[in-house]
């Protein structure tokens, strides 16, 4: 049995915290280009490839050699990639520009929500390592 | 796809800069909806920016190093265009810039036009001011890890 200080939450939320600063940059980019004719909105997802990646983390010791595999064992959640694509839910305006206003901003306040929340939880761990280090607090 | 924080903030500081000088733009529009005379001769002519997505590049080093990232663009204004709608004529003999017959050319600029546009360019600042607020709220709660 490995309990190593870094376990599979700690890694599965620096994840989740790296890919919501890919996605915060994406909504940005969405926002800037809010009034350029033809530009179309990217939606980054990456849900459930880290859920998947979460799954797969520890389970037989595989390694991934071409970015078609599927990563198993230590390391998936590293290997866990977002995808990006063009917006689906069209929304064109007469320039072309896909961009939901309303959308993007309340994806933004979200996404910097969770991204804070993750930040906590792993604040929350790392008191708990402080704690066991200082010999409860004595 | 990078991760870092600058680039967020430099992709909505371009938006912020993009709509300035559109704002700029209306400005001018509107300062001058009444000047007949300009440097290149006749009335002034409304003026309009274009917006175009670009790759966000820092540097050349960088596009030479990294893959091209398609799916983070900044905006920049890249022309501005002078409207060729034609002039408003109107009849004002007494006027120094009055042709033989009379006419005054004068700039065709809708007011109303002028601050619908005004109003959609703060609002777009406003979006990427709020974009640089979360960036910079994000920042600065992961600087307090382990605190």
């Amino acid at each position: 049995m490995s309990s190593s200080i870094f376990d599979k939450t700690t890694n599965s939320l620096g994840a989740a915290i790296n890919f919501r600063q890919q996605r915060h940059q994406v909504t940005a980019s969405n926002i800037a280009n809010a009034e350029t004719p033809g530009y179309k909105a990217k939606v980054l997802e990456f849900e459930d490839a880290l859920s998947r990646a979460i799954d797969l983390e520890g389970a037989g010791a595989m390694t991934a050699t071409a970015p078609e595999h599927y990563a198993l064992g230590p390391g998936a959640i590293s290997h866990a990639r977002a995808d990006v694509y063009d917006n689906p839910d069209i929304n064109v305006t007469n320039d072309g520009n896909t961009v939901d206003m309303e959308k993007e901003m309340a994806s933004l306040q979200e996404n910097s929500i969770l991204y804070k929340a993750a930040l906590q939880l792993i604040n929350k761990k790392l008191g708990a390592l402080r704690y066991a280090v200082t010999e409860g607090g004595r | 796809m990078s991760s870092d924080f600058s680039t967020g903030l430099r992709v909505s500081a371009s938006g912020m800069a993009a709509q300035r000088l559109r704002m700029n733009t209306i400005s001018s529009n509107i300062a001058n909806i009444n000047t007949t005379r300009t440097p290149e001769g006749g009335p002034y002519r409304r003026k309009d920016v274009v917006f175009e997505a670009m790759t966000d590049t820092r540097n050349f080093g960088e596009m030479v190093t990294q893959p091209v990232d398609q799916n983070v663009q900044r905006v920049q204004v890249t022309d501005v265009i002078s409207d060729p709608k034609a002039v408003d004529m109107r009849y004002e003999p007494d006027h120094p810039d009055a042709g033989p017959d009379g006419y005054v050319a004068y700039p065709k600029i809708n007011l109303m036009e002028e601050m619908a546009n005004m109003i959609q360019a703060t609002r777009g600042y406003e979006a990427n001011v709020a974009a640089v607020q979360a960036s910079k709220d994000m920042a600065m709660s992961a600087l307090e890890i382990g605190r």
